[in-house]
């Protein structure tokens, strides 16, 4: 956007921390949304304007309080989240909670299924060469496909065999989400030093000695990379599993609404629950990294 | 036990690489009594890591026969007849020190773990280091929790490649009389693999000199220094004299055609 080269000319603070550059870009950001919202609305606001006489504080008054415009302002999305959160009750259909829940238990109970299958998936193809042969290629196909042109079939398939709301939606999730977990966890599965390997070997462990005691333990730092990665796009997962049902529940249900109805305001409220909802999952799972590798012992 | 704890016969090792086989051992006859303490030594590609993988059934041997306690290697590595002490410490950088030591009994499922794991790491002096983990132990400290470990199953025969090959000069010397000290009390058989001629003197009964490509033995030396020594034994003339046979050894071994 316009004010762009203006952030990067920013002098890099010296201080410690990160809330100076972090502020600095988020008003940077804020400075070129506003100002790129006047040309965008124009379309809508220009005859506006011009019938209200012209002027400045009429182009400011207008491209950024429109009711329905190609694109809202920052203060309107920020009363548009705080309508939609504070003043419904959490389980009224008006309310973003409600709709981000909604979202949100799919979204863990594709996490869950697909983070099993991707540990599974791995374990297998570690331990049998000819899975790693066989599956990998299909693996890697599997996530060639688009997403959005499987996840209607899935849905709809599914809706005729008489499995309807969350389940379907966790299934999009887990098809999405196994795969960061698999490829990170053969990885991490595969990383014990051969010296590690041989010790086990001297002592005449079973396999599945060696996997709980030395593979799956190293594999630990791989697994909470996948999980970050993985715990993401379940959620896009879900978000675009409620998109072709029509559901009326769902931040994705929620987008399709605003779209229906040129309501700009709400979708773009909802794409913000999003983002909040993400980033508190990539969060957490970066908690509990921090949790597990501290009760490994790791250096810290 | 009757017999030769280890006994080798016309025992060769070849490595098929892509463009020409290397020959790592070549026609090894070797014995090893109970009790003994005996080093490999030469210079490196002679050899002496592959044996002591092929005593520990971590490679096989091409040709020629290899007994262990009077079996195959391999039935002796499911016996469980050995411990094997690395090059690097390679403990499990999740487990504590007690955890580490205690490893091979949770595997073996061998009772008495406490009692083990504690007479073990008192027999390397690292008591009161049970709840450490590896990064906080120097590497001096670290290949003495291998060195428990490798005891912690109370094996008849301790195989070590190279143990402190990455420690400094002094901290070498001090694990030297501490290895000494554990071989006098436990009458342990001991295979050393070493590079330093002075370090395979002082510990050894018996000095199995190699040489490079390919792979073989070139003398045998039985030194006959009293069981217990200590480092003050590196200055007398029957040190000195063996050192001296180790050199020679060594030095008629070495080809100069690479």
């Amino acid at each position: 956007m316009s004010a762009a080269p203006a952030i990067a000319a920013t002098p890099v603070p010296r201080e410690k921390g990160n809330a100076f550059p972090v502020t600095v870009v988020c008003l940077g950001i804020l400075l070129a949304w506003y100002l790129a919202a006047i040309p965008m609305n124009w379309v809508i606001t220009g005859p506006k304007i011009e019938a209200a006489g012209g002027g400045l504080s009429n182009i400011l008054a207008f491209s950024w309080n429109d009711a329905r415009p190609v694109i809202p302002a920052p203060h309107q999305i920020a009363q548009e989240l705080w309508k939609s959160v504070f003043t419904f009750a959490p389980w009224m259909p008006k309310s973003l909670i409600y709709h981000g829940w909604i979202t949100l238990s799919s979204t863990l109970l594709g996490f869950v299924l697909g983070s099993l299958l991707g540990v599974v998936l791995a374990i297998a193809i570690v331990h049998v060469t000819f899975l790693a042969k066989s599956l990998m290629p299909w693996i890697i196909a599997s996530q060639t496909i688009p997403i959005l042109a499987i996840a209607p079939m899935v849905i709809v398939v599914l809706g005729s065999i008489g499995f309807t709301g969350l389940v379907p939606k966790s299934l999009i999730s887990m098809y999405l989400c196994f795969f960061p977990v698999t490829i990170g966890m053969v990885k991490g599965l595969t990383s014990p030093e051969t010296t590690q390997l041989d010790l086990m070997r001297t002592y005449h462990a079973s396999t599945s000695q060696v996997l709980w005691k030395l593979r799956f333990p190293s594999s630990v730092p791989f697994l909470f990379t996948s999980l970050k990665v993985a715990v993401a796009i379940a959620l896009t997962g879900a978000i675009v599993g409620e998109l072709p049902t029509g559901a009326i529940a769902g931040i994705g249900a929620r987008l399709l609404q605003g779209s229906y109805y040129g309501q700009t305001v709400q979708i773009w409220a909802a794409l913000f629950m999003g983002s909040f909802l993400a980033a508190a999952l990539v969060w957490l799972v970066g908690v509990a990294e921090r949790f597990t590798l501290k009760r490994m012992g790791v250096k810290p | 036990m009757a017999g030769p704890v280890i006994s080798a016969r016309e025992l060769s090792l070849v490595f098929q690489t892509a463009d020409a086989p290397v020959y790592a051992l070549s026609k090894v006859n070797l014995e090893v009594e109970d009790g003994d303490f005996v080093s490999f030594i030469g210079p490196s590609g002679c050899g002496k890591t592959t044996l002591l993988r092929v005593i520990a059934d971590l490679e096989q041997a091409t040709s020629g026969t290899i007994t262990v306690n009077g079996m195959t290697p391999q039935e002796a590595r499911l016996k469980r007849a050995y411990g094997y002490v690395f090059q690097a410490p390679a403990l499990y950088p999740w487990r504590t020190v007690e955890r580490n030591v205690g490893l091979p009994l949770e595997i073996m499922g061998l009772d008495h773990a406490a009692e083990r794991i504690a007479k073990n790491l008192e027999l390397v002096n690292l008591k009161g280091f049970e709840k450490k983990y590896p990064w906080q132990l120097s590497g001096g400290m670290q290949q003495r929790v291998s060195i428990a470990r490798a005891l912690a199953f109370d094996p008849k025969l301790l195989l070590m490649d190279e143990p402190f090959g990455a420690l400094d000069e002094i901290v070498r010397d001090k694990l030297n009389q501490q290895l000494l000290e554990l071989w006098g009390r436990t009458k342990k058989t001991v295979v050393f693999v070493t590079h330093s001629i002075p370090e395979a003197v002082f510990l050894s009964s018996k000095i199995v000199v190699m040489s490079p490509r390919p792979g073989r033995i070139i003398d045998v030396i039985e030194t006959n220094l009293p069981r217990n020594r200590t480092l003050d034994i590196r200055e007398t003339p029957e040190f000195l004299k063996l050192a001296h046979r180790v050199r020679e050894g060594l030095k008629a071994g070495h080809s100069y055609e690479d």
